[in-house]
């Protein structure tokens, strides 16, 4: 059967897409409901760090762009990577390129950290620590510039290299 | 560069808006701190019922408790600061 579509290759698979979604959606709902102390931001906090937590396992098990070591590069080279977008010189990655590598990486620690520090202070061992509670704090305040920065990196990659990288989450697939 | 700059400018703005928080879950009107009772009063009257006080801070114009009562039970307790009667909370 003949197309005149381009060829395209799946580079997101199910998993990582669903995984991906459930991150953004939990780290924003909890963001939103931070304010009320409410039983919805515990248990929206244990779907991102359980969320989290299978991405990183997965990120040194599984295959393919699931893999840390498949996109996630050195200070050097990350940083000869953003020299080249600034001389819009840059290589396209199928996967993440090595600033997305930093931004996932900072994405998922960050998550890591608001959950676990949550996660503490609802022990018994914890309850009412003051400075456990700012470090929480803290943590879930930094996920909104990261997200603003993640999504800056998306739309301009997207823009850069004529690609819809959102809708990629979505479908999974890319032109190769 | 100047990108970046705006950016971590307005991220630390942000960061400072942010540190007032409240978990809200009562409110007190408890008019001038000058009518306020002492939070050692309150600890005091507190340990006498058995509780064992962790934290205690201001939250809505109450003080706000991060305790276990007397049967150990871990909670969050709001009391009115004028009065230290315990004020109902909001269900989480």
């Amino acid at each position: 059967m003949q197309n005149n579509l381009p060829a395209t290759q799946l580079v997101w698979n199910l998993g990582i897409r669903i995984l991906h979604w459930t991150l953004a959606v939990s780290m924003i709902a909890a963001f939103a409901t931070h304010e009320s102390g409410s039983v919805w931001h515990e248990y929206i906090g244990y779907v991102a760090l359980a969320a989290a937590s299978i991405r990183i396992v997965l990120g040194f098990t599984a295959n393919g762009y699931w893999r840390f070591s498949q996109f996630f590069r050195g200070i050097s080279t990350t940083v000869q990577y953003a020299k080249d977008v600034v001389h819009k010189r840059e290589k396209r990655y199928l996967g993440h390129n090595p600033l997305g590598g930093w931004m996932v990486v900072l994405l998922l620690a960050d998550t890591m950290a608001a959950g676990l520090t949550g996660w503490l202070f609802t022990t018994d061992a914890f309850w009412g620590m003051e400075w456990l509670e700012e470090l929480h704090e803290f943590f879930g305040t930094l996920i909104m510039p990261l997200l603003i920065l993640h999504l800056a990196g998306v739309i301009f990659t997207s823009i850069r290299h004529r690609e819809n990288l959102a809708a990629a989450m979505v479908h999974g697939r890319k032109k190769l | 560069m100047k990108k970046i700059s705006a950016f971590l400018a307005a991220s630390a703005v942000y960061f400072a808006a942010s540190s007032a928080f409240a978990t809200g879950l009562a409110t007190c009107d408890s008019g001038p701190k000058s009518t306020w009772q002492p939070v050692e009063k309150l600890e005091a009257k507190l340990k006498e019922k058995g509780y064992t006080v962790r934290r205690i801070k201001e939250d809505g114009g109450c003080y706000e408790v991060y305790a276990f009562d007397e049967k150990g039970q871990r909670g969050e307790f709001y009391f009115h600061p004028v009065t230290l009667e315990a004020v109902p909370t909001k269900s989480r």
